[in-house]
């Protein structure tokens, strides 16, 4: 990654400046990728799933011997609600209907509660456990809701942007081709589309959108390889489309923003990085097989 | 959220000091047991309302600016601390901080009982808490401050907050201890957090969302290459970041007595977000629940060099070899507990027994700064150096 393909700042400014035009040998990158990961998990038994997520990017780097343990069962929290209703929020105060995410997260709640209680349908998929918490809880999860979304509420103009951006969403997959399954996840906070001569625009030959992403902490020594991931999945997910041009990452806990700016080196490295947390959990599997107990990652065949 | 264990608390101590305080007159205290507290002999009572809300916005002084030459100072003022740290960092010092090779972090406890004289020292215990009703009514304070700020209201008080402590898992300790208490001593704890729940109640106003209100926010600040971490949590932060001018006000809540040490707390906040965001809060606040007092301190570059200076000598006393030694070296000028002590100095003051301990001075740039934000509380501070001589003073 050339230095000059990141830069750090700290303005009020999430999306600025005209995207460049992302198109940096992603087929290259893919190839790469595909080789990598085929090779890593030779050895993985038929069947195994191998999910990689920023986490575990992060995980390998920091603690490659945690790699494949099991992190014990899923139970809600307010920390694992505070994205999907912070982000709820920060659309609404996009759209108007609120003047900040303090004002938004109630409502937004109750009102899928009682979406949910209706239909049947969740939107956020925690309306269950919300609805079953006892009123000093529930407001718990909903300060811990705006205190996640106000950074991100003040980091730009998200009304400004509307009709360029798209506040959360879906996350970005792609499954790598190959016998076993690996399958990369990415998940970004915000997309703002490009802007040209001629508008706003994601078609073919348009420069790449900009991906927003938040995360906790103080940001790593290789930060830029990390929301470069974010880059990768999203352009291998959609190859029609353009690459996107940059990654904003958000620190609001260390009052943090840092761009990379997507080229051909930051997206290599990035893979790199992929196969070789693929590598540390396939290793763990093999080895897991092969003294027949121990930590394990994905669900067994 | 701030806990005291002060029988009577120390509420004049604070005058001494150059924060500006809402309270009741000297010598007016609530009943021995601290409970009704809401009229005062005086006729002092709390701030509520609208007249709370201005108290904490309005601080009398212009709102500092973005001030970078500062940012930059106070940043190599805390990072030359940074030497201990590395030496600690790659292995030659076994302290107890943390695991080697970890950043060191730094925490407004973990300052004042660095920075505690040896009478008053204590050793960070790892491991299992230990509990009391004070630090648990604290917690439970805490949590329903913040569904106040939220949802705008409060139920039962008790179930509630139990309610909010039981979905952290981190809190599991304290709720076992609290339900392991005797039936007279959780009733106790019930009447005195219903109590300033109701407190709450009346004098926390409606925070307009476009302030973007946030509870339980954490700062953390890397320094010297992230070897050291500042780390914080507020309470409440109000204002919208960003910007040249300062827009955030940050309240720290106690449940217990007006102590000095919360003035050095407000302090490090306030030089935690500096750091953090480059644009100082305008004010840091602490507000007792208990009593309904507010002291809110306008944030200014003495304050922040202030800041600065404890945090450095706070610092190189966690990581420092043979800190205990250094600890009887400072003597009583940073011990938050002797300020405290009826016996006690309010402030740091020179003596022959007690040793200056060896930081310089933080020189000219800071004057700069101090001309261009407190046109009115400045001058004639700079000596020939450029140096803020009131702080080597007070640190003597």
């Amino acid at each position: 990654m050339s230095p000059a393909a990141v830069r750090e700042n700290r303005g009020s400014q999430v999306v600025d400046g005209d995207p460049t035009d992302g198109h940096t040998g992603l087929a290259r990158v893919r190839d790469r990728l595909v080789d990598g990961i085929t090779a890593a998990v030779q050895h993985l038994p038929a069947g195994e799933l191998v999910e990689v997520t920023l986490p575990l990017l992060r995980r390998a780097a920091t603690h490659p011997a945690t790699v494949g343990q099991d992190d014990g069962p899923f139970a809600w929290k307010p920390v694992f609600a505070r994205r999907s209703l912070g982000l709820a929020a920060v659309q609404a105060c996009a759209e108007g209907r609120f003047r900040g995410p303090a004002e938004a997260v109630g409502p937004l709640a109750a009102h899928a509660v009682d979406e949910w209680r209706r239909t049947g349908w969740r939107t956020f998929h925690w309306e269950p456990w919300f609805a079953g918490l006892g009123a000093g809880a529930r407001a718990a999860v909903l300060a811990e809701a705006a205190t996640w979304a106000s950074p991100l509420w003040a980091s730009a103009d998200w009304c400004a942007l509307r009709g360029r951006s798209r506040i959360g969403g879906t996350d970005d997959l792609w499954t790598c081709p190959g016998p076993r399954t690996v399958r990369l996840k990415g998940r970004c906070e915000a997309r703002v589309a490009a802007t040209t001569a001629a508008g706003p625009g994601d078609g073919p030959g348009t420069p790449g959108p900009a991906l927003v992403s938040v995360s906790c902490g103080i940001p790593r020594a290789d930060w830029a390889a990390e929301l470069a991931y974010l880059a990768l999945v999203a352009a291998l997910r959609d190859p029609d489309q353009p690459v996107p041009a940059r990654v904003v990452g958000l620190w609001p806990e260390a009052g943090m923003r840092r761009t990379a700016e997507i080229d051909e080196h930051l997206l290599a490295d990035s893979a790199d990085r992929v196969i070789g947390a693929v590598g540390l959990v396939a290793r763990a599997h093999v080895g897991t097989d092969g003294d027949g107990g121990g930590p394990v990652d994905a669900p067994r065949a | 959220m701030v806990t005291t264990e002060s029988p009577g608390g120390v509420r004049h101590r604070e005058e001494h000091h150059r924060g500006e305080r809402h309270g009741p007159d000297r010598g007016v205290r609530p009943d021995r047991a601290g409970h009704g507290a809401e009229t005062w002999a005086s006729g002092w009572q709390p701030l509520a309302g609208a007249a709370l809300l201005a108290r904490l916005r309005v601080t009398g002084r212009a709102r500092p600016v973005a001030d970078p030459v500062l940012v930059a100072d106070l940043r190599a003022h805390v990072e030359a601390a940074a030497g201990v740290a590395d030496a600690r960092v790659v292995g030659l010092d076994a302290s107890p901080v943390g695991p080697i090779g970890a950043p060191i972090t730094v925490t407004k406890d973990r300052l004042t009982r660095a920075l505690a004289c040896v009478d008053h020292a204590t050793r960070e215990r790892a491991g299992r808490r230990e509990f009391s009703m004070p630090l648990a009514c604290g917690a439970l304070v805490d949590v329903l401050f913040r569904q106040l700020v939220s949802t705008g209201s409060i139920g039962v008080a008790m179930d509630d907050a139990l309610d909010a402590l039981g979905i952290d898992e981190r809190q599991a300790p304290l709720l076992e201890w609290i339900a392991s208490l005797a039936a007279a001593e959780r009733s106790e704890l019930r009447a005195e957090v219903d109590r300033q729940a109701e407190g709450l109640r009346q004098r926390w106003p409606a925070l307009d969302p476009a302030w973007l209100p946030r509870t339980q926010e954490c700062l953390r600040v890397p320094v010297a290459g992230g070897g050291i971490e500042l780390l914080a949590r507020v309470d409440l932060a109000i204002g919208r970041p960003g910007g040249a001018e300062a827009t955030v006000a940050l309240v720290d809540v106690s449940s217990g007595s007006r102590r000095a040490v919360h003035r050095a707390d407000r302090q490090f906040h306030a030089l935690v977000e500096t750091l953090r965001a480059a644009v100082p809060p305008f004010a840091v606040a602490t507000y007792y629940a208990r009593t309904g007092e507010l002291d809110v301190d306008p944030v200014t570059p003495d304050v922040l060099v202030a800041a600065a200076r404890r945090c450095r000598v706070g610092t190189e006393a966690l990581v420092a070899p043979g800190s205990e030694q250094r600890s009887v070296d400072r003597g009583r000028s940073w011990c938050a507990a002797c300020a405290d002590s009826p016996l006690g100095t309010a402030e740091p003051v020179a003596s022959t027994s007690c040793e200056r301990p060896s930081v310089p001075p933080v020189t000219a740039p800071l004057s700069i700064g101090e001309a261009r934000w407190s046109p009115a509380g400045a001058a004639g501070r700079s000596t020939d150096d450029g140096a803020l001589p009131f702080l080597e003073g007070r640190a003597a």
